[in-house]
């Protein structure tokens, strides 16, 4: 099993730059996702990996192997298409065959293979079916089936679970890691659904304007965003503009402007050195933040401001609140615990206290965007967090 | 991929010399039609003359009123015929479908010599003198099987729920056919019209088996001039014909963008 | 009770109404039905009654003979008939040639060139057919211009004798039927889903092999109905080899058009000769027919039977 090597990658269209001098390393085995909007170049990019384009300047590398120039049949590298590709003309036993016949392998050595592979996505019983009677789930397994029985060295998926209903693509979902720990190759995931990228990776590769913003393990991803764009684009959080007013040795004052009031001290072991007078934005994520309609006992790591209440949002396993603090408008996911559930349920327009703990917030080192609306993402338009217990440990070499 | 870009030039090559192969033919007969000389090749300066001569042939003339003639006619009648049977085709349930059908779409495979044979051994059965009523018939029953089907193809996507909207606003049957239906096939009916247009003024065989002595359209008269070897006007003539057709595919693209 | 008094009376203005329906379709169609039967349908039954009578030098003589069919199955008109089904055959075959690649650089070009080059390779079909064939005999003929340019450039001493050949046949007829071809190929590869070749080739399959194992086989209904719109019409060329052939060897298109227009005429045989030619069309139609019915069928049968 061979690491592959992307070194500065550039591919342009027309004068568009899609792909932007794209740099990173991706271990053997592992489940490497690319997560970014629709025109971020995570597709492009993935092309190029499978040898659909060519790369305007830099290399691919499998291992040694510089396959930046092999067309696709003669790189060990498969492909799940997006709408999966299945040949309409060839039965789904002829479609998983079809690159060993291509190979000329003897028949039955083909056929034992088939079998096998089969096996593995639970679709022995139906070879003899042609791809159109076959649902869109099925259709999935058999491409998976189709590209793992070259054996390759590692399985491109490009939004593979675009096509399916809600329900389905969970189950697949799941079904997709299993077969990965069954196969132990590497696989490289591609898509614009972060709830997927973030619950099955070991790895994610944040893009945006074709360029990698941030890459690690989801939960630093998640809990560190490099940039506004990931912490924006990955889950919710309230984006906070301050200014840095002073630095102490284990922590630093912020101050922010929007009307806000109280400054906030966070604790300083943080992976870069502001300077007093920087602008900055504070990353909050909203369950990191308790709401309260009694002022907590003050203790000196939570930081606590006075807000009222906009808007409530009852989701069953939490309520969302939308609490306007100075010009600002929090979003804060209040679990119901009973830790911090109060007597009565906190009504509109009620003043109540956000308090947090000052390491739970994270600080980027980018200015806010002015105009960033973060409360007008509806919730109902991003999918809700998959359990994170379902992470992966990140294999190691 | 360098294999990949050899199929591409192949298709690429192939291509060009089609077109090239296409043209041809047709350039030299335009630029040779003011050729000041009799035989063909070597250019001998430039020349209306041979234009001059065909506006004096009243052959030719003939020829040409006999053609527009025939055509408009022809699609006329076809065309009219055509869009009745295709809105009676577009039941499902009708029980004639299976005859229609057969009788529409097995004569389009036909080779044309043996409409031709078969309908002047019809004309000769009945004692019909051969003349502009036979050739008449002949257009209108080749034509018919393409007008048919132009129509019906554009019945098919024929948005029903206009119609449904139609009724339910109160609207009796033969005003919606005439307000609703009728007036957005319309670009069917000119498509099936200009199809049959074309074929009735480009056909050479069946005309040639069902037109007598003395009933000449362009097509017989150009045969007949090759053959006997009178050919200096010919040129000229052909790129008239050739300027004529460009101006109605010009002419059938307009009118389908108007119409979309 | 009332149930079924309700849903009888439905079922019964239902019926009426198809009924009405059927009646309108009936009449809306009458007239063409009417004409095509007259015109089309009824023709080929005279033609089978003259084939049975006997030739006289201007009109034919009605009386019973099976003299024309006697003379068509003693052989004498083989060689007509070969020559057709051969004339046909290469046809198809350079069309199939020439128009694949057309179609598929068409089909695979973007949306602002395939309407430009569909109209391009359009414009020369839309020329009339007599025309066409004239203007090949101009280029080609001894003092035409093919022959003018490859005198000056020294590539030949004297001028070739392509015209009244049966090479010019072919390319005049290559000429006239390529759209034919071209235009059902390209709907056809127009709607196959390029992935597909990606696919392939993410497989394993170079180029040509992925055009082989996927382009080729969902292509295959485009080049059964190019071929078929070539071979058939090309069996009964009779204009083209009349004025690009060599007289020595006739095709029975005009073989046919001779006995019918030229004196002594024959009509009993030129209908014999058509009869013949329907039962070889016939022929033809049904083999292509049941082979690709087959191919078509056994997927349906599959299909079924895993609903």
């Amino acid at each position: 099993m061979e690491e592959i090597r992307i070194e500065n990658l550039t591919k342009s269209f027309d004068g568009f730059i899609a792909v932007n001098d794209v740099s990173l390393t991706i271990k053997s085995g592992e489940l490497f996702s690319f997560l970014g909007p629709s025109g971020c170049g995570k597709t492009t990019l993935l092309r190029m990996i499978a040898g659909f384009e060519i790369p305007l300047s830099g290399k691919i590398l499998l291992g040694k192997q510089d396959i930046t120039q092999h067309p696709p049949y003669k790189r060990q590298v498969n492909t799940i298409f997006q709408n999966y590709s299945l040949f309409p003309h060839m039965t789904v036993y002829d479609n998983v065959a079809f690159a060993l016949r291509i190979k000329k392998l003897p028949n039955t050595e083909i056929d034992s293979r088939v079998r096998e592979m089969l096996q593995l996505v639970k679709m022995e019983d139906q070879s003899d079916k042609y791809p159109n009677t076959i649902s869109g789930g099925q259709k999935q397994r058999v491409a998976i089936a189709r590209a793992l029985i070259n054996r390759p060295q590692v399985l491109l998926l490009d939004e593979p679970l675009a096509a399916l209903d809600l329900k389905l693509r969970q189950h697949m979902l799941i079904e997709l890691m299993n077969i990965h720990d069954a196969v132990g190759i590497t696989f490289i995931y591609v898509t614009h659904d972060q709830s997927e990228a973030m619950s099955i990776s070991d790895r994610v590769a944040v893009m945006n304007h074709g360029s990698i913003i941030q890459s690690g393990p989801p939960d630093d991803i998640y809990e560190r965003p490099a940039s506004i764009f990931s912490a924006y684009f990955i889950g919710e959080t309230n984006l906070v503009p301050c200014e840095v007013v002073s630095l102490e040795e284990d922590y630093v004052e912020l101050k922010c402007d929007a009307g806000v009031g109280e400054s906030f001290l966070i604790d300083s072991t943080f992976h870069f050195r502001p300077e007093i007078g920087q602008k900055l934005t504070l990353s909050l994520r909203p369950e990191k933040i308790a709401v309260s309609r009694t002022k907590p006992r003050t203790q000196d790591d939570i930081n606590v401001v006075k807000g009222i209440i906009e808007d409530i949002l009852y989701l069953g396993t939490h309520t969302q609140y939308i609490v306007k603090v100075g010009s600002l408008k929090f979003r804060v996911f209040s679990q119901h615990k009973r830790v911090y559930f109060d007597d009565k349920a906190l009504d509109w327009e009620e003043p109540v206290w956000l308090f947090w703990h000052d390491t739970d917030s994270w600080l980027i080192d980018e200015d806010t965007p002015v105009g960033l609306e973060y409360s007008d993402v509806n919730v109902f338009e991003r999918p809700f967090q998959m359990s994170r217990s379902v992470k992966r440990q990140h294999k190691s070499e | 991929m360098k294999s990949g870009r050899i199929y591409k030039n192949l298709n690429l090559t192939v291509f060009t010399l089609v077109i090239v192969f296409l043209y041809i033919p047709i350039l030299i007969l335009i630029i040779f039609s003011f050729n000041n000389s009799k035989i063909v090749a070597g250019w001998q300066g430039f020349t209306f003359k041979y234009y001059q001569l065909l506006f004096q042939n009243t052959q030719i003339k003939l020829a040409f009123q006999h053609t527009l003639l025939i055509a408009l006619l022809s699609t006329f009648v076809s065309t009219v015929l055509g869009v009745l049977a295709a809105l009676g085709l577009e039941n499902k349930r009708f029980t004639g479908r299976k005859v229609m059908n057969a009788l529409v779409y097995v004569p389009l495979i036909m080779p044309d010599i043996l409409m031709g044979v078969s309908l002047a051994l019809l004309f000769n059965f009945l004692r019909v003198e051969t003349g502009m009523i036979t050739v008449f018939i002949a257009h209108v029953t080749f034509c018919l099987s393409y007008t048919i089907i132009v129509v019906q193809s554009r019945l098919k996507g024929f948005d029903n729920s206009l119609i449904e909207a139609a009724m339910d606003l109160g609207a009796k049957p033969w005003l919606i056919f005439w307000k609703v239906k009728f007036p957005l096939i319309i670009p069917g009916i000119i498509a099936a019209a200009l199809l049959a247009f074309t074929l009735s003024i480009d056909d050479f065989i069946i005309t040639f088996f069902t037109s007598g002595r003395g009933f000449d359209t362009l097509p017989i008269y150009v045969e007949g001039a090759i053959r006997r070897g009178t050919i200096t006007t010919i040129n000229a003539l052909s790129t008239l014909m050739i300027g004529f057709t460009l101006f109605l595919v010009v002419i059938t693209k307009r009118v389908r963008k108007l119409l979309l | 009770m009332n149930n079924s008094i309700q849903s009888y009376k439905a079922s019964v203005l239902e019926q009426r109404s198809i009924n009405n329906k059927n009646l309108q379709s009936w009449l809306l169609s009458a007239p063409s039905l009417f004409w095509l039967t007259l015109f089309f349908s009824i023709p080929y039954f005279i033609v089978v009654i003259y084939s049975l009578l006997v030739p006289g030098i201007y009109e034919v003589k009605f009386q019973f003979s099976l003299q024309a069919f006697r003379e068509v199955l003693s052989g004498v008109y083989f060689k007509p008939f070969f020559l057709s089904f051969r004339l046909a055959l290469f046809t198809t075959v350079i069309c199939i040639l020439l128009g694949y690649p057309v179609a598929y650089l068409i089909a695979r070009s973007s949306e602002k060139w395939k309407n430009f080059l569909l109209v391009l390779i359009i414009i020369p079909f839309w020329t009339n057919f007599i025309i066409r064939i004239f203007s090949w005999r101009i280029f080609l003929s001894s003092g035409g211009v093919l022959n003018d340019v490859l005198l000056k450039l020294g590539l030949i001493n004297s001028p070739l004798e392509i015209i009244r050949t049966d090479l010019a046949v072919i390319i005049v007829m290559v000429y006239v039927y390529l759209p034919y071809m071209i235009l059902p190929l390209y709907s056809v590869i127009e709607k196959i889903d390029f992935t597909l070749l990606d696919a392939a080739m993410d497989l394993g399959a170079n180029e040509r092999k992925a055009f082989f194992k996927v382009t080729l086989p969902l292509t295959s209904e485009g080049l059964f109905a190019g071929s078929i719109l070539v071979f058939i019409p090309a069996l009964g060329a009779y204009i083209i080899p009349q004025l690009m052939g060599n007289q020595n060897s006739l095709y029975i298109g005009q073989v046919i058009t001779y006995k019918i227009k030229n004196i002594p005429r024959n009509w009993p045989m030129a209908s014999a000769l058509s009869i013949v030619m329907l039962i070889l069309i016939a022929a033809i139609l049904l083999t292509a027919y049941s082979l690709y019915i087959r191919k078509v069928s056994r997927k349906r049968y599959e299909i079924r039977q895993n609903i």
